[in-house]
């Protein structure tokens, strides 16, 4: 219960703040991508530059979390499977000039092409989930979702 | 509805803010702040799957009332229009529909192949130093500059 509410809350401040910023427009993306200007990479590169060194610092204390156990990140070698799917997922995040978070403010802001947007990415997913025969849990560096607060 | 926001809030708010929401999360949950596992939980609870993280599916549907928050109260409102404005000005919307929606499966399949996107991937799996995240970031980046460029040199430099 907690955690759905916990859920909701981050949803909500992160689409906010990709709202906040316009990354939700076609017009935003594609400026950024055809380097004219560079705004979105400085955005990304300090959200990384301010997590980071945070999450360097609390990893090296050990510490429990309130729902997910002890604080843990995850590290892995570049597959081939990586380099596959990042190629796939730059050509239609460039086509398409949205991602997944981004395809639902879209929606939000009342654009309506999100709607076209939103179907195909549960589309492709699905063909994937598909054609590699298992469900892929695919936030990144991922661990277990199973939680005892469900 | 309100006016309380600027149209863009300039990166240097928003990429901390992003930031410091993406160390909290892991503080909290021990979970990345990413998107693509979101739409699989939600797709899976759709399908009637077993075992699905029900908190993902309500963090979807967040993400979706956060930018209503944003987009709609915290600001004057944005009318229902079509989006993709820079996109419209050089295809006619029988052509831009198709785009769109092959794009994005695209990304839907490269995202679920690659077990992320730009925020789980891009953001938080890098911000954890994995190598993975490292790889498939530096690779959409090249593919999707290479293939904006692609695109416009086709359109005659109108896109």
């Amino acid at each position: 219960m907690k955690l759905n509410l916990v859920g909701l809350l981050f949803g909500a401040l992160f689409g906010g703040l990709l709202a906040g910023a316009q990354l939700h427009e076609y017009d935003t993306i594609h400026a950024m991508l055809r380097l004219a200007e560079p705004d979105v990479f400085l955005l990304m590169g300090s959200a990384i530059a301010v997590s980071a060194p945070l999450l360097y610092v609390l990893e090296r204390r050990s510490m429990r979390t309130a729902f997910g156990g002890e604080f843990l990140l995850s590290r892995s070698k570049p597959q081939k499977h990586h380099y596959q799917g990042g190629a796939l997922f730059g050509i239609g995040w460039a086509v398409a000039g949205t991602c997944p978070a981004p395809a639902l403010v879209m929606v939000s802001s009342g654009a309506l092409l999100g709607l076209v947007a939103i179907p195909g990415i549960f589309l492709g997913l699905h063909l994937n989930e598909r054609m590699s025969g298992g469900s892929a849990v695919g936030d990144g560096e991922h661990r277990e979702l199973t939680m005892a607060d469900q | 509805m309100y006016d309380l926001l600027p149209d863009r809030l300039p990166w240097f708010v928003v990429g901390p803010g992003l930031g410091l929401l993406i160390v909290a999360l892991f503080m909290i949950a021990n979970q990345p702040l990413g998107a693509s596992g979101a739409y699989t939980q939600t797709s899976g609870l759709l399908r009637r799957q077993q075992g699905i993280a029900i908190w993902r599916v309500w963090y979807f549907v967040g993400m979706f009332i956060g930018g209503v928050i944003v987009t709609q109260v915290l600001r004057e409102g944005s009318e229902v229009r079509s989006g993709y404005d820079a996109l419209r000005d050089v295809f006619p919307l029988w052509a831009v529909v198709p785009l769109v929606f092959g794009g994005a499966t695209l990304l839907g399949f490269g995202a679920g192949r690659a077990g992320g996107c730009t925020s789980g991937h891009g953001l938080c799996g890098t911000a954890q130093r994995s190598p993975a995240s490292a790889a498939v970031t530096a690779t959409f980046m090249t593919t999707a500059i290479a293939t904006t460029f692609v695109l416009r040199v086709v359109t005659g430099g109108d896109l």
